[in-house]
């Protein structure tokens, strides 16, 4: 919970700057123009100035070209994206077909977009209250994004579970054996995608002869075990940083063990807490390939199902329809993302690549 | 970093422990353990029996573990030391993890050195944007960027090749300056290994950048003032400044962005599957074909494990050169 309040706190946090960012920038504009008209500066020097932030700018569209592209083409429903008028859609046709389609259509939330509600049964339920929900007006069932959910819970409890205990017994404990592990898990911390892949090939086997592929359950533990040792140095190196003489004051002043640990290391960890929290979410919600391979279709998360989306034909991609799937897939990861990015920023520059 | 508690924390440390349920100091294990097994399960034995899978004649799933499968030694490795697929995937991989690594190092360093210049305004927010595609999945960037290399004819990167065209013949420019529009990004050899090239630098660049640039600003600015009173020029800053400080950042980057550019399966996966005609498969791509598409697991399992050794070797160097291990024996 706490690792989610932080979450929110770097996000309302980040929204604030760049609310004030316009006043900023003219503040910025005023003082040139000040310092113009004093002599402060020469013409020539503010020039300078101009031109390499303009040149900045234009580095930046470039980059960030493909992200524009597809955005505009999400809007585009209905009109032929690849013709002789040029890269982006007419804005004049912009419209939420598209959306529409994702939410009504598509297999998203439900399978083939078709919506139910949920109805309060009584007598139903189980343990001590006879009341219970049930899904009902549907006649397919549940979509992707409840597979993914599901998937990303398994990642997030079993690596939560696993990760913290562990970190903070890496940072404050001595044990037989503990520099082996440590390093072992440093190793892994530097691994990419293709060691998974490359394991996928003995896991399907040995999946398939235990009856465990199409299994989400599974498949999440799979998962955190990859997630484990990167986010536990990750949290590891951060306790580091809290100083003992902390929890010395609370045991001092008559704190048992696990108080120490809840009022001490918990508060003092939550910004580590937050971005092992993004990235095991990370690891869950972005992976396609293995699911992809474990799974069959009922059990598709959104990824697999984004890839399909893109494959359908292959030189007919459905790109609008493609572009309003895809933006709400990412986008709510990726605004979490550049939210936590300075955090996130921190983690990656000791810890490698990650996904 | 945690010298700080060592000399003073001894006795806050003996108090913890003292007050904890139990005596054992081996009690900070049973917390390890626990991801200890999972990651051993789901990850190293996979490997150890990728290795064996590799000593058999598997050919698909089932024929592992149902019986079908007999120990042949290392008949498979053989076997790849003899197939002419084998050398092409492993020398189209290492030209790739070369050429994409040198565009991405010049392409970081360029961006690296604008976005922390004195004269650019607002260079923290463009630096904010720059990163952005680190935080989009793969699946989404990557199939993003075949569109853009649409083979067909009013593909973006074609339509924008087609008014470059456009432009350059009205101010009558020679014919080799012109491209030979639509240009099939997918379906030829090079083609195609340009299209993954330019997409493993857009999707590695924001890393590079967030390294180099923080190394960047631990550059005293004295330094770069002291260096320009003596009436140093752009580049001799650069190489007397600059560079000594950014070296070892761009060569951990370099040693990371490679071990994911040699492993990197999506670009060719999404793209054409390792075409046309299975000359780009870079080599995990080629082991997964092998077992998933062509039913020869134990020449997979080989094709796998031969990559994994180098993964290995990428895996340490970066720890070493990196300097990661520091932390391990600190308390």
């Amino acid at each position: 919970m706490s690792a989610l309040a932080s979450v929110l706190a770097l996000l309302r946090a980040k929204l604030l700057g760049l609310a004030t960012a316009p006043k900023r920038f003219a503040v910025t504009v005023q003082r040139a123009v000040y310092d113009l008209r004093t002599g402060k500066r020469t013409p020539w020097d503010v020039g300078k100035s101009v031109l390499m932030t303009l040149f900045g700018l234009a580095m930046v569209l470039i980059l960030l070209f493909p992200l524009f592209w597809i955005f505009t083409a999400s809007l585009a429903e209905g009109t032929r994206l690849f013709n002789t008028s040029g890269i982006f859609p007419d804005p004049t046709t912009y419209n939420l077909d598209a959306y529409r389609w994702v939410l009504f259509e598509s297999n998203f939330f439900f399978v083939d977009g078709d919506w139910g509600y949920p109805q309060l049964v009584i007598g139903g339920g189980s343990g001590l209250v006879p009341l219970g929900f049930r899904w009902v007006g549907t006649d397919t069932g549940p979509g992707a994004v409840f597979n993914s959910l599901y998937l990303v819970s398994v990642t997030i409890a079993a690596g939560f579970g696993m990760i913290v205990p562990a970190a903070y017994a890496f940072s404050r404990r001595q044990f037989v054996g503990r520099k082996r592990i440590l390093y072992g898990y440093v190793l892994f911390t530097q691994i990419g995608a293709g060691l998974s892949i490359a394991t996928l090939v003995a896991l399907y086997s040995l999946f398939s002869s235990y009856g465990l592929t199409n299994n989400l359950f599974v498949l999440g533990l799979f998962y955190a075990a990859g997630a484990i040792p990167f986010n536990t140095w990750l949290l590891k190196t951060y306790m580091d940083n809290i100083p003992v003489s902390y929890e010395e004051a609370a045991m001092v002043d008559g704190a048992s063990f696990l108080q120490t640990i809840r009022e001490v290391i918990i508060p003092l960890t939550k910004p580590g807490l937050a971005v092992v929290l993004i990235f095991v979410w990370l690891a869950g919600w972005n992976e396609f390939i293995i699911a992809q391979t474990l799974l069959s279709p009922e059990n598709y998360p959104l990824s697999v199902e984004l890839y399909n989306l893109a494959t359908e034909g292959r030189f007919s991609t459905p790109w609008t329809r493609f572009a309003a799937f895809a933006n709400l897939f990412a986008l709510p990861v990726a605004i979490v993302y550049f939210a936590a990015q300075r955090s996130v920023e921190d983690g990656l520059s000791f810890g490698g690549m990650e996904g | 970093m945690a010298s700080s508690q060592t000399g003073t924390g001894a006795s806050g440390l003996a108090r913890l422990r003292a007050a904890v349920p139990f005596s054992n100091r081996d009690w900070g294990l049973l917390l390890v353990i626990p991801g200890v097994i999972l990651f051993s399960s789901f990850m190293l034995y996979p490997i150890f029996y990728l290795f064996y899978i590799s000593l058999t004649d598997a050919t698909f799933a089932g024929s592992v573990i149902g019986g079908g499968a007999e120990l042949i030694g290392f008949d498979n490795y053989v076997r790849l030391l003899g197939d002419s697929q084998f050398w092409t995937s492993m020398s189209t991989t290492w030209l790739f993890v070369a050429v994409s690594l040198v565009v991405k190092v010049f392409v970081a360093v360029g961006i690296a050195l604008l976005l922390n210049h004195a004269r650019v305004v607002g260079k923290r927010y463009m630096r904010a944007a720059v990163i952005v595609p680190l935080g989009f999945p793969g699946i989404f960037t990557i199939t993003v960027w075949r569109g853009m290399f649409s083979d067909a004819r009013f593909g973006v990167f074609n339509t924008i090749l087609g008014r470059y065209n456009g432009v350059m013949s009205s101010l009558s420019a020679p014919e080799f300056l012109l491209f030979d529009v639509p240009i099939g990004f997918l379906s030829g050899r090079w083609e195609a290994f340009f299209a993954y090239v330019t997409t493993e630098v857009w999707l590695a660049y924001p890393f590079m950048v967030i390294i180099i640039v923080s190394a960047l600003q631990d550059v005293p600015r004295e330094l770069h003032e002291a260096a320009m009173v003596d009436g140093a020029g752009f580049l001799q800053r650069f190489r007397t400044v600059t560079l000594p400080a950014i070296r070892r950042p761009v060569l951990f980057a370099s040693i990371l962005t490679g071990a994911t550019a040699f492993q990197q399966f999506l670009i060719p996966w999404v793209f054409n599957r390792g075409g046309p005609a299975r000359q780009n498969e870079l080599i995990i791509v080629y082991g997964y074909r092998e077992a998933i598409s062509f039913n020869e697991f134990g020449l997979s399992a080989a094709i796998l494990i031969v990559a994994i050794g180098f993964i290995g070797v990428f895996m340490y160097a970066a720890v070493r050169y990196g300097g990661l291990a520091e932390g391990v024996g600190e308390r």
